[in-house]
Formats: C-alpha cells, sequence, structure tokens
C-alpha cells in the first residue's frame, strides 16, 4: 500500500468518526463502562493484595545465633537461610546493632559497661518468608532450627496459615471476576462495531463496487477503532483516578477499613497507576481495533453485497 | 468482451434465476439488456461483477475466466469495470469532487492524479461548477452524472449500467443515455439495463431479452428483431413490437419531442 494511501485512509477513518459521532460517542461509552468495571475489580484487588503484602511484611521471623558462634558462623548462617527456597529476605541484626537500640534508654555508664565482649544480645536475623502456607512454612522453620549454630527461632504459626489461605481465596476470585468483566466487555465492544459497520453497509458496497481490496475497506474502520479506544482508555482512566481518590478523601467509608492501609501503602504509589493507564490504553486500543477489524466479516466478503445491501 | 457460456444460475432457495445463458458481446459494443422485473437481468449483472457465481457453465468478462478467478482477484475484475446503479449509491457525506476520486484512490492513485484526472471526468460530464456540492444538493440527473462520472474515472473497458434512468424524469433519461453513446462513441463498452421501451427503440442498439431466465431474443444494431421463441408475457410482446416498429433513422429531437409532450413511441 502507497503511503499517500495510508495518509487518505487515516483521513478517512478521522472522517468516518465526525460523520458518525452518535455511534462513535456510544462505542466510547460502552468501552468506558466495561474498563471502569474491570479497572475497580483490579484497584480491589490490587487494594487487597497490598494489605496482604503489608501483613506478610510484619510476619517475620527471628533466628536467634547461638551465643558460640563467631562472627564467620554467623556469617554462614546467614547465607544457609537465605539459600532456602522458601525464603525472600534475610537481615542481619547484629548484637551491637540490638544494643545501639538502647542507647539513651539504660543508664549510660551501663551502656558503656555492655560495649564488646559484655554485650549480652545475640545475633540474629530478620527473615522474611514467600510462601506462608502451614505445612511449609513450618518445614521452612524446622530447616532454619535444624541448622548449627542456631540458638532459638522466634515465630507467628497461627497468623501465617490464615493469611496464605485467605490470600489464595481473594486472588482467585478476583482473577476470575476481571476475566468475566473483560469477556463481557469484548461481546458488548464486537456488537456496538457490529451496529456501526450495519450501518455503513452501502458505503462498504460502493468501496467493494469500484473494485477495493479488503485491506483498503478494513483499513480505515481499524483505524477508527484504534482512535476511539485510546479515547475511550484516557477516559476511563481520568474517571477511574477522580473516583478513586475523592473516596479515599473520605475516612466514613465502611470498606476503607482495608483499604486504608494501602493509602500510605503499594496503591497510592504511581506504578499501579501507571499499569492502569498503560492496560486502559492497550485493551482500549486492541479491542478498538480487533473489534472493527474482526466483526467486520460477512460485509467484507468480495463476492456480496455490491449491488444490493 | 463479455462471454457467457450455457450459464445456469440456481438459487439456493430453488428459483431458477438463469437457464442455459449463450451471449458473447464484443469490444466496443453497445448493449441493451431488457426484461421485465424477475427476469434475470439482476443475475445477469451479478455474475459479470462476480457477485454471484454461475451454477454451470463460464462466464469470461475483460479477460478473466471468472471460474478460475482467485478471491483476492476480484477487486481487480472490478476495476476493469465501471458500474452505474439505478439509485446511484453516492456516499452523501462526501463532495461530488471526492466521490468520484474516492474510485481512484482505491486504486492506489496519487493525489496529482486524482488532481488531474477528476476534474476532467466531472467536465466530461458536466458537472465541473459542482466538484463542492454534496449529492442531496443535486437533482436526481446530476446525482446520477456524478454516478457515471465515478464509473469513467478509471478509464475502465466495460461500463455497466443498471437501469440508469429508473430513478430520473424522463427527459433527464436521454440526457444520460446520450452520455452513455457518447463514451460508447469514445471505444468503451457499454451495457444498459432497462425495462424502458422508450430508450431501448430511440437508439437503435443490439437489445437483448431476458424472460423468464432464458435469452429470447438477441437483436443486433439496426436490424429488424426475429424473436427465437414466442413472447413470454405481454412486457416482452410491448417490447418486441416497439423496437419493430420504431421508425428507423428519425432525428432524436423529434423522438424526444414526441415523448415528452406525451406522445406514445409505442
Amino acid at each position: 500500500m502507497r503511503l499517500s494511501s495510508l495518509g487518505y485512509l487515516i483521513k478517512e477513518g478521522f472522517r468516518n468518526i465526525k460523520q458518525n459521532a452518535f455511534m462513535a460517542v456510544a462505542s466510547i461509552l460502552v468501552l468506558v463502562s466495561c474498563l471502569l468495571l474491570s479497572g475497580s475489580a483490579y484497584l480491589v484487588f490490587v487494594n487487597i493484595e497490598s494489605a496482604f503484602d503489608y501483613v506478610y511484611s510484619q510476619n517475620v521471623a527471628v533466628v536467634f545465633a547461638a551465643e558460640t558462634a563467631d562472627e564467620a558462623a554467623v556469617a554462614a548462617l546467614g547465607e544457609q537461610i537465605r539459600a532456602l527456597s522458601n525464603v525472600s529476605d534475610v537481615e542481619l541484626i547484629s548484637k551491637e546493632d540490638t544494643l545501639t537500640r538502647y542507647e539513651g534508654v539504660i543508664p549510660e555508664a551501663t551502656f558503656e559497661q555492655l560495649q564488646g565482649t559484655n554485650n549480652p544480645f545475640l545475633d540474629s536475623y530478620k527473615v522474611t518468608f514467600i510462601d506462608l502456607d502451614d505445612a511449609v512454612f513450618k518445614s521452612t522453620i524446622q530447616s532454619i532450627k535444624d541448622m548449627p549454630n542456631v540458638d532459638d527461632v522466634s515465630y507467628n504459626g497461627d497468623i501465617a496459615a490464615t493469611l496464605a489461605h485467605l490470600r489464595s481465596v481473594v486472588m482467585l476470585i478476583g482473577g476470575v471476576v476481571i476475566i468475566v468483566l473483560l469477556f463481557v466487555s469484548l461481546f458488548i465492544i464486537s456488537n456496538t462495531i457490529k451496529l456501526t459497520v450495519y450501518s455503513r453497509r452501502l458505503e462498504i458496497g460502493i468501496m467493494k463496487s469500484v473494485g477495493a481490496t479488503k485491506a483498503f475497506i478494513r483499513l480505515p474502520f481499524m483505524w477508527e477503532g484504534m482512535v476511539l479506544g485510546f479515547a475511550a482508555g484516557l477516559l476511563s482512566y481520568g474517571i477511574m483516578h477522580l473516583i478513586y481518590t475523592r473516596l479515599m478523601a473520605m475516612p466514613a467509608l465502611g470498606f476503607i477499613s482495608f483499604t486504608s492501609l494501602s493509602v500510605t501503602g503499594l496503591s497510592t504509589v504511581m506504578p499501579v497507576w501507571a499499569e492502569l493507564l498503560v492496560g486502559f490504553l492497550v485493551i482500549g486500543v486492541l479491542t478498538g481495533m480487533l473489534g472493527s477489524g474482526l466483526s467486520m466479516g460477512r460485509y467484507l466478503k468480495e463476492e456480496s453485497g455490491v449491488s444490493s445491501d | 468482451m463479455i462471454e457467457f457460456r450455457g450459464v445456469h444460475k440456481t438459487y439456493a432457495n430453488g428459483t431458477k434465476a438463469l437457464r442455459d445463458v449463450n451471449i458473447n458481446i464484443e469490444k466496443g459494443e453497445f448493449v441493451f439488456i431488457v426484461g421485465a422485473s424477475g427476469a434475470g437481468k439482476s443475475t445477469f449483472l451479478k455474475l459479470i461483477m462476480h457477485e454471484e457465481v454461475p451454477t454451470a457453465g463460464e462466464v469470461i468478462v475483460n479477460g478473466y475466466k471468472l471460474s478460475k478467478l482467485k478471491r483476492r482477484e476480484i477487486p481487480y475484475l472490478r476495476r476493469t469495470m465501471g458500474i452505474v446503479f439505478q439509485d446511484f449509491r453516492l456516499i452523501n457525506t462526501m463532495t461530488v469532487f471526492d466521490n468520484v476520486a474516492f474510485a481512484m484512490r482505491v486504486t492506489g492513485a496519487s493525489k496529482r492524479e486524482v488532481r488531474k484526472r477528476v476534474p476532467y471526468i466531472l467536465g466530461l460530464v458536466g458537472l465541473e461548477n459542482k466538484a463542492r456540492s454534496y449529492p442531496m444538493e443535486l437533482s436526481g440527473g446530476e446525482q446520477q452524472r456524478v454516478s457515471l462520472a465515478r464509473a469513467l474515472v478509471n478509464n475502465p473497458a466495460l461500463i455497466i449500467a443498471d437501469e440508469p434512468t429508473g430513478n430520473i424524469d424522463p427527459e433527464l433519461s436521454y440526457e444520460i443515455m446520450e452520455l452513455l453513446t457518447e463514451i460508447n462513441r469514445r471505444g468503451t463498452t457499454v451495457l444498459v439495463v432497462t425495462h424502458e421501451h422508450d430508450l431501448v427503440s430511440h437508439f437503435h442498439r443490439r437489445v437483448i431479452v431476458i424472460e423468464d431466465g432464458t435469452v429470447v431474443s438477441d437483436v443486433p444494431q439496426e436490424q429488424p428483431a426475429v424473436p427465437v421463441s414466442e413472447p413470454a408475457n405481454d412486457v416482452v410482446a410491448d417490447v418486441l413490437d416497439t423496437i419493430q416498429s420504431a421508425p428507423k433513422g428519425s432525428p432524436a429531437d423529434a423522438v424526444i419531442d414526441d415523448i415528452v409532450n406525451g406522445g406514445d413511441a409505442q
């Protein structure tokens, strides 16, 4: 296809939007509703996830190294814990660090006395886990306990198990809701576009009668779909952002109990919004483009619809 | 140019639209296809445009053997012909210029070619001053001339006009027919489907009569009609009668006058 043709077809796409303003607005509104539904489900999901992340990050085990262990042995223990597959993070808290926390709390003379070899504390590791599922978690704890130079492991087992179970349920429900909503959106969108294409079958017939190829007929429609999809994506993002920030500003809302966690946590951090914007635009443009390209189906068949509708 | 060899067309619902049609139209001919509605004229055209495929037999158009035609070649077949429809089939949201230019853009013509060619063609059909108008601002006759300009713009070897005068005033019908005659004089093959006897009898051209799916008469230019079978009904009888009785070589003006002033050519 020549470049001049491409320019012409893009211009045609814009002209079509202008000429069919009503259908264009209708398509955008349908797409916006679908994106908002999926987007809301996604945001709720992200919030629950971030709430979990917060609780998870609090659920650490503290591993105390044996008093007899020297610096090298403690370091080796750290490496050994880090090597476990269910461990996501290991942080060394040396006995000096622990002691430093008490500076100013205990009398200065006592503090000075406790420096060096008189330090009463143990070197320890703060360990964060990947999977808190009961059996996995317990076996991880057990394998740490079995390591040499371990004095004791302090952890909270019950909360871990409950959380892990809840999280998997939420993930399943969230995933199903989003997928169902996306399918519903696709169905509605492809029907809306079929309606637009139907209302323009005369134009398509004329194109065929003067010898237009499939690609030539399809391109302005696909471009039109892309432009509408992009517009719907932007609009949905704006509406979503507005509604969400307004809701967050209302402390009286009941469901805020779990989202309030994330006001300072993940979900107000830019990446989630960036993710949502990119997601809206990509889904909008793709459904617009594929929806119009594919739902033209029978109107594009070379044989029919040339001299009659 | 156009050849039908033993063509049959039966639709899925059992309607036998064409039965054993054999026609040969040479390059440069001007042919009327006549018949009552439902006789098979539309099917005949659809087969030429490859909008329908024959149930049996072979159709050859502009060198394309249609039974061998691949789908992606169909648009290129259609570019070798210009089609004029009864209902004009113009895009109402485009100017006259764009409606005509449209057919060129489809073929990938450059902007320069379009700017040069479209005004020339609009001049040919007498619409040079209407380039910026929209179809709804024009009379039926003018709209049909736009449609004709669109059919002509790619300089096709064949023009097919499906009831080109069906939706316009009778006096303007002759204008359209004169244009088609002029186009034919320049070497383009012209095929006109009509049921208007007056037009057919006025322009002494080859007339093919289709009735009930078969060719009942094929009369070469300027020769008395010899029916190949008994006329199937009154319409066909009328047409044949008109063709035979029209005064040969009578000045066009006199005939037009006759019709416009209420005279009856039959």
